[in-house]
């Protein structure tokens, strides 16, 4: 039975190499800023407890010499800095990122990121593009590269984004009165660069062994991020409750379905990432698809607490995280699940090798 | 396996009509999809490659709104059983059809896709206030689907030039003293030197010079910014005059859409079926040169 979502499974058994996550490296900006102060920051006096909504105590923030372009190639560096490969080895150059910050306030269209960062880590004769897909950016790069390399098209690739992203909570700061804003999403963001090389699995490894994306696009109108008509940078409009409910209703049975094509199920799952919008969200959705499926995956990663929605780059900010504190073992299946506006749903499975679990550390 | 272009179809603004790039957008993918005799549900994939979006808007992509616009799986609650669509956006300007058609490629070359659809169109999202913004408020979509036997596009080649990143740019970047009572906006800027074409021409005849050779190009599906690029590719190239497309006076100079446009005129006149070996050439900001061979 074909699968809802546009799906590559090894069981199809049509392509001759498989995928795996190589090496992931992050650039997180220096300065920490709480939930509290940031809610201190809005003009009008709310009495949100945001903190207490979201779970999100803080976030990073970038500052005025920080860009979405550095973030990214901070990033790209560290990956590469893991990585058994230089930059001329890679093939593929992929940027996801939804801010597009080259200097203070200017925000570059063309030409694309990717060009930048591929020509800043001497990837000159990889191929580069950008992709724009809201916070799903990412891991749709990752299903893209998964393709190419399990056709054989190319043998490995990055997939990087940088977002500064939490100019769109200063905007929103001015105008929030209430609970019912449409931008209080806004003040649950914060920056991060991530990159991802992804290479062809050796021969023993099973590397990612399902990967499936659809488009929900009925609700593709639930969040909106556009340039501010009256000051810097951008604002975004969330009907968050919506999206919500969305998430909760569509998600399991498309998760259910797609894992179902994958030969697998919730209940194999040993560690379940899933896009990092707030606390209660994540633990509402595990609740949901454990609803669903009558299972639930053993662990499910939280790092929005420490973080906040961090947009495109949430899942391997997560990833990069548990593999820097050791968490994983070899031979651990994981799950990254992306839930975005468009509204995306995107699913990745993977087996976790000894050099992943390892993060580089012994390279 | 291959891939196989089904319709082309394009779309532009009328008289006294304000259509905005989703507009333009909707119309040519619904045109499209009525030429390839295709239902929307039947998509597997949608990519669109516009770049300038109405009011600039940089999420959700746009693609997921077109998708629902033309009613393509909008899925809630999702038919399991069924396929589905997932649709997204690829930012790469002049040359965003281009790599779309190597994504749609390597995914209906892998089975995962049967069916996909590339979107492109642009329009001033500011025309208030945005500098030196000089496309024609065009749309475009191209519906690909697979192939069993030789024909359709293949020897992708895709290159960066970096040293001529510079020679056109664009950004949006915040006016302190603009606006309203000069209390400051953002502005849309484009910048384009003056050698940009040139420098465009000298760059695309580096890359297809190798991918042509030993082969008779008798079609030439070409950028259409700058104006005169595809002509003089051509002359450079020493391909016939009549291997370029004449494209409809509206469409000219369109952008993303550009190659699109070219090829509904090759569709429409009987070039494409005609062709024997198609050069489709796209190339832009970077400067990024994207094209590939295509057999009808």
């Amino acid at each position: 039975m074909t699968p809802w979502m546009l799906a590559e499974t090894t069981r199809r058994g049509n392509a001759p190499f498989s995928a795996r996550f190589e090496s992931v490296g992050v650039q997180l900006p220096e300065k920490h800023v709480t939930t509290h102060d940031l809610m201190a920051s809005t003009r009008h006096h709310t009495r949100i407890d945001l903190e207490h909504l979201t779970g999100i105590r803080e976030h990073r923030m970038a500052g005025p010499d920080e860009s979405s372009l550095s973030l990214a190639i901070g990033a790209a560096r560290d990956c590469l800095a893991r990585s058994n490969y230089t930059g001329a080895d890679l093939d593929m150059v992929i940027n996801a990122s939804i801010t597009r910050y080259v200097d203070g306030s200017i925000h570059r269209y063309e030409p694309p990121l990717s060009l930048s960062i591929k020509e800043a880590i001497g990837a000159s004769a990889a191929t580069s593009f950008d992709v724009s897909n809201a916070c799903a950016g990412m891991l749709t790069g990752v299903f893209i590269l998964n393709d190419f390399i399990r056709r054989g098209a190319i043998r490995r690739g990055m997939v990087v984004s940088g977002e500064k992203i939490t100019g769109l909570g200063t905007n929103a700061a001015k105008d929030i009165r209430s609970l019912l804003s449409l931008q209080l999403a806004s003040l649950t963001l914060g920056d991060a660069g991530a990159a991802v090389i992804v290479d062809r699995a050796p021969p023993e490894h099973a590397g990612i062994v399902l990967a499936g994306f659809t488009t929900l696009a009925e609700h593709s109108r639930l969040c909106v991020g556009l340039p501010a008509w009256h000051a810097p940078g951008a604002r975004m409009f969330t009907r968050a409750r919506k999206i919500h409910e969305v998430a909760m209703e569509d998600g399991p049975p498309i998760v259910e379905d797609i894992l179902a094509a994958g030969g697998t199920n919730l209940g194999e799952i040993d560690w379940l990432i899933p896009h990092q919008t707030s606390v209660r969200a994540i633990r509402s959705g595990e609740k949901e698809l454990a609803k669903r499926m009558g299972e639930r995956p053993k662990h499910v990663v939280v790092t929005v607490d420490e973080y906040g929605n961090t947009a495109s780059t949430t899942l391997f900010l997560a990833l990069h995280r548990y593999l820097t504190d050791k968490k994983f073992h070899p031979g651990d299946k994981i799950m990254l699940l992306s839930v975005a506006s468009g509204l995306e749903v995107g699913v990745v499975v993977f087996v976790m090798d000894e050099w992943e679990a390892t993060h580089g550390h012994t390279h | 396996m291959g891939t196989r272009i089904e319709a082309a179809a394009t779309s532009h603004r009328r008289p006294w009509r304000r259509s905005g790039a989703l507009k333009l957008s909707d119309h040519a993918a619904t045109a499209c999809l009525r030429r390839a005799n295709h239902g929307a549900d039947d998509l597997d994939l949608l990519i669109n490659a516009g770049m300038y979006k109405d009011r600039g808007a940089a999420e959700p992509a746009l693609a997921s709104i077109i998708q629902e616009d033309i009613g393509a799986n909008p899925g809630s609650p999702p038919r399991i059983g069924h396929h589905g669509t997932f649709s997204f956006d690829v930012v790469d300007g002049a040359c965003g059809v281009m790599q779309s058609a190597q994504l749609v490629d390597a995914f209906v070359g892998s089975g995962s896709a049967r069916l996909a659809m590339i979107v492109a169109a642009d329009a001033d999202p500011s025309p208030l206030t945005s500098r030196n913004f000089r496309f024609p408020p065009v749309g475009g979509a191209v519906v690909i689907s697979h192939t069993s036997g030789d024909a359709g596009f293949h020897d992708f080649r895709i290159r960066t030039f970096p040293q001529y990143a510079s020679l056109f740019e664009s950004r949006l970047y915040w006016d302190p003293s603009g606006g309203i009572a000069r209390r400051g906006r953002n502005v849309l800027e484009i910048v384009e030197a003056p050698d940009y074409c040139a420098q465009l021409v000298e760059c695309t005849e580096e890359v297809v010079r190798e991918l042509i050779t030993g082969i008779e190009i008798d079609l030439l599906i070409a950028s259409q910014y700058p104006r005169d690029f595809a002509g003089r590719l051509a002359h450079r190239l020493g391909l016939p005059a009549e291997s370029v497309p004449h494209v409809p006076r509206e469409l000219v100079g369109s952008y993303t859409a550009g190659p699109i446009a070219a090829l509904e005129a090759a569709i429409e006149s009987g070039q494409l079926a005609r062709a024997n070996h198609a050069l489709f050439v796209t190339a832009g900001a970077g400067i990024t040169v994207a094209a590939a061979l295509y057999r009808s």
